[in-house]
């Protein structure tokens, strides 16, 4: 029809409009994020240092990529069991790498490409071979976890020291490396590719009748989640200057925790990267105000338990609030 | 009807399907269907509930492998169709059902699969304009960053509509694209396609609405059980002719003889009973009787029937089941009223698959025991034994049920209620996907049943059942009775004519059955 034709002059944008609109139904966990922050802030005034600064967010770090890891494979439609086996695998690569021969810059190459070699494998069984993502990602967890155990048996090997402060120290750094890291996620979503992993998670029949390469899309979410996972074991061994082999265990619930908190659902397609962010600061500040408070370490769990099952409750409730 | 300045038919077809033959599970749904469709030309598709016409999209657009016949495209003969190469042959589809993402803006799903691109990311402003366009064509004004998932169904089918047009269709297949649409919507959307024909575009529409079609094709394909009746300009006949050319099966020997039911008071009655879509249904059934429920598919017959079981939410103003007075509300008590149902999609609904079939004949009993009182395997065996041999179900009855046929799994579904002698039996389309000799095994137990007393309230998406095994029969349009047709007026013609809202409905309609 007329799409050789010039484009009428004038078209109200839409990518802004669509940037704003996901953070719709977002503002109360933002809220809650913010009153954490405050309470946070007033308990250990230190925060608002650079130093202070620094210090809460490579504790969040970690955390705040496993997070986005997660919600990229639920995006997808799946669900990751393995995440945490995959950040104790980075952490121990980068642990018996870097102070050896292949130095900082091979052991960061091997920790990443690790993360995305393995990503994809497990994207691969899962997309191609048709198999339950909860299944799949098991195994490799043991499969993971395992050959994490076999590289460093017991917590060793050594991250350099400067490579270390780099990360780890007074300088807010890991903060700018996540604004990086968000800003490349802003431009994935803005490539087809990107995109059409909602489409793709939503519903895969009707994205194939689209026109998109379902199956590609969907491994390319896994293989962009091991990247995230290795990276975040890599800064968890720079934070405690050497190997844990079984470091990530809990990265794999809290991962789930943070994105569910942050919106992202169980089915596929529904959910932001903004939302599994702002899921995973709320645990991590979670987590610091109660230990500023006193409270015992067990205390956090139930405090957390209450949270999410508050967090995906209050949407249903109003749901049905709403229709009655 | 045409435009002025194309002869569509001097005008070579842009797509040919010759010949096709497609089965499914060894059923037969096209045999020998051939259809062209030129440029220019708004071509009508007309068939009764699984006539082909699903079938026939799919292969055109690439969804499906015809198992014989070929397609010509621009005069290239072959085998079957990709989507890909429909694709590239500037076929689009709009889907009945709808193939939107939901968590993605209007814009960005019109664009879905056919992004412009710069510098390898999608150009948003191009897309805005491009999708700005579209949305004229169909009247959608909404924002384009509204998120699909804040549109009614009928938004969303025009937003569907825009995503076909978007990628500049030669030829673009529309699947029943109005019903879920309001007569404003129908209205730009009939002034769209005429504009779309002048420009040359090849259109096949599939309607239920013969007005519609009457008002808005040039030429008009007719399925009947796979078979082309007619393929002929639509100058020249009315909806009566349309609706003759669909119906008129001949049913041979395949329904048992129908005898009338003793006078009895009925055993359900039901007025001003609403649930899901329906809206002021009135029903009544006595023993021994069997009543239709026929219509379009989803036009509220399943909501009758799970409403009635209290499988879904239901409110009447005044009811007598089984003399009780009020609806069941929920299954357990709907069990103990007598009420049975058999629903239509076995393998999820109506079977637990991987259970041996005696575990499957006897769970409608475990319901009934208390609690933790033990089960006696002497008396199961004894039970299923019986049941399967009155099935014909042959062979060791510990295999999965998936082991069964399709047609030997829905007489499972069927049989696992008769040891509990129900005296309503709500079927729903009991033979949809089912080979012809378990159809007929299935119509003589319908008949027995109902020779033995017990009403049968039977909706199907056949309309030879309809006429053959039914008392009475209730259509059904757009959640409400519409017509209500006794033994004597039953015919194909009379049923399909009151489903698809012709003019030609038959005498007798009104008045509670």
């Amino acid at each position: 029809m007329t799409a050789a034709e010039p484009l009428p002059r004038g078209v109200p944008p839409l990518y802004g409009p669509v940037q704003a609109r996901r953070n719709r139904g977002l503002y109360g966990l933002y809220a809650v994020v913010l009153a954490f922050l405050v309470i946070d802030a007033v308990l250990f005034p230190g925060l608002l240092s650079r130093d202070g600064f620094a210090r809460l967010t490579q504790n969040w770090f970690p955390l705040a990529l496993a997070g986005m890891a997660q919600a990229l494979v639920m995006l997808a439609g799946g669900i990751s069991l393995s995440l945490g086996a995959m950040v104790s695998l980075g952490a121990v690569i980068a642990a018996v790498t870097m102070s050896g021969p292949a130095g900082v810059g091979g052991g960061l190459a091997l920790v990443l490409a690790a993360g995305l070699a393995i990503g994809a494998a497990t994207g691969l069984i899962v997309v191609r071979l048709r198999l339950p993502a909860i299944v799949v990602t098991l195994a490799a967890s043991f499969l993971i976890g395992g050959t994490a155990l076999l590289i460093l048996p017991r917590p060793g090997g050594a991250i350099p020291d400067g490579f270390s402060d780099l990360l780890a120290g007074d300088q807010p750094i890991a903060f700018g490396i996540l604004v990086v890291i968000v800003g490349l996620w802003k431009l994935y979503l803005a490539t087809p590719l990107g995109l059409s992993l909602y489409a793709a998670g939503e519903n895969p029949v009707a994205a194939h009748n689209a026109g998109i390469a379902v199956d590609r899309v969907r491994i390319a979410a896994y293989a962009l989640s091991g990247l995230l996972s290795t990276a975040a074991g890599l800064f968890v061994a720079a934070q405690t200057g050497s190997g844990d082999p079984v470091i990530g265990d809990s990265f794999t619930l809290n991962s789930i925790a943070a994105a569910v908190l942050g919106g992202v659902g169980f089915l596929g397609g529904s959910g932001t990267m903004r939302g599994a962010l702002a899921g995973s600061l709320l645990l991590s500040l979670m987590i610091n105000v109660m230990f500023f408070l006193g409270l015992p370490p067990v205390a956090q769990y139930v405090a957390q338990g209450l949270i999410i099952i508050a967090a995906v409750a209050l949407p249903q409730l109003r749901i049905r609030g709403r229709r009655s | 009807m045409t435009s002025d300045d194309v002869d569509p038919v001097a005008v070579a077809p842009l797509i040919a399907a010759q010949d096709i033959t497609r089965g499914f599970f060894g059923n037969p749904v096209l045999r020998g269907v051939s259809i062209a469709l030129r440029p220019g030309r708004i071509h009508a598709l007309l068939g009764e509930n699984g006539a082909g016409k699903s079938t026939l999209i799919n292969i055109l657009s690439g969804g499906l492998r015809p198992d014989s016949g070929r397609i010509v495209v621009n005069g290239a003969p072959r085998g079957h169709l990709t989507p890909s190469d429909a694709r590239k042959a500037g076929i689009a589809v709009v889907q009945q059902e709808l193939s939107l993402t939901t968590t993605l803006s209007i814009g960005e799903n019109i664009g879905l699969g056919a992004f412009p691109r710069r510098f390898g990311l999608i150009d948003y402003r191009t897309l805005a304009g491009r999708a700005r366009e579209v949305c004229g064509l169909v009247g959608l004004d909404e924002p384009l960053s509204l998120p699909v998932g804040a549109l009614s169904l009928g938004r969303r089918q025009m937003v569907e509509i825009a995503k076909a047009l978007f990628r500049n269709p030669r030829i673009l297949i529309l699947d029943e694209p109005t019903s879920s649409l309001s007569a404003r919507e129908t209205g730009i959307l009939t002034d769209l396609l005429g504009r779309l024909r002048a420009q040359g575009v090849a259109i096949l529409y599939i309607s239920h609405r013969l007005n519609e079609i009457m008002a808005l094709c040039d030429h008009v394909t007719v399925l009947k059980d796979g078979v082309v009746t007619a393929d002929r300009p639509l100058a020249g006949i009315d909806a009566a002719g349309l609706v003759r050319l669909m119906v008129g099966r001949d049913p041979g020997d395949l329904f048992p003889t129908w005898t009338a039911p003793p006078a009895a008071p009925p055993v359900l009655s039901v007025t001003g009973f609403a649930a899901g879509m329906t809206r002021d249904i009135a029903l009544t059934v006595q023993p021994g009787e069997v009543l239709g429920l026929g219509g379009l598919v989803g036009h509220g017959q399943e909501d009758v029937l799970l409403g009635l079981y209290g499988a879904i939410p239901a409110t009447a103003t005044a009811v007598r089941v089984n003399g009780a007075t009020s609806l069941p509300g929920r299954v357990t008590r709907a069990n103990r009223l007598g009420i049975a149902y058999v629903p239509a999609d076995r393998r999820r609904e109506g079977l637990h698959l991987i259970h041996s079939i005696a575990t499957n004949l006897m769970l409608p009993a475990f319901a009934r025991q208390h609690g933790l009182s033990l089960r006696r395997r002497r008396q199961e065996q004894g039970a299923t034994a019986v049941l399967a041999a009155r099935l014909g179900i042959k062979g060791d009855l510990m295999r999965p049920a998936q082991a069964l046929s399709g047609g030997n799994q829905q007489k499972v579904a069927l049989a696992k209620w008769l040891p509990h002698d129900p005296r309503i039996l709500l079927l729903n389309d009991p033979t949809r996907g089912v080979d012809v000799e378990t159809k007929r095994e299935i119509y003589r137990m319908l008949r027995q049943l109902a020779d033995a007393g017990q009403a049968v309230i039977l909706l199907s998406s056949d309309t030879p059942e309809l006429v053959n095994l039914c008392d009475r029969v209730a259509i059904l349009r757009e959640g409400r009775i519409v017509a209500r047709i006794e033994r004597r007026d039953l015919s194909e013609a009379a049923i399909v004519a009151a489903a698809m809202g012709a003019a030609t409905a038959p005498a007798g309609t009104g008045g509670a059955p």
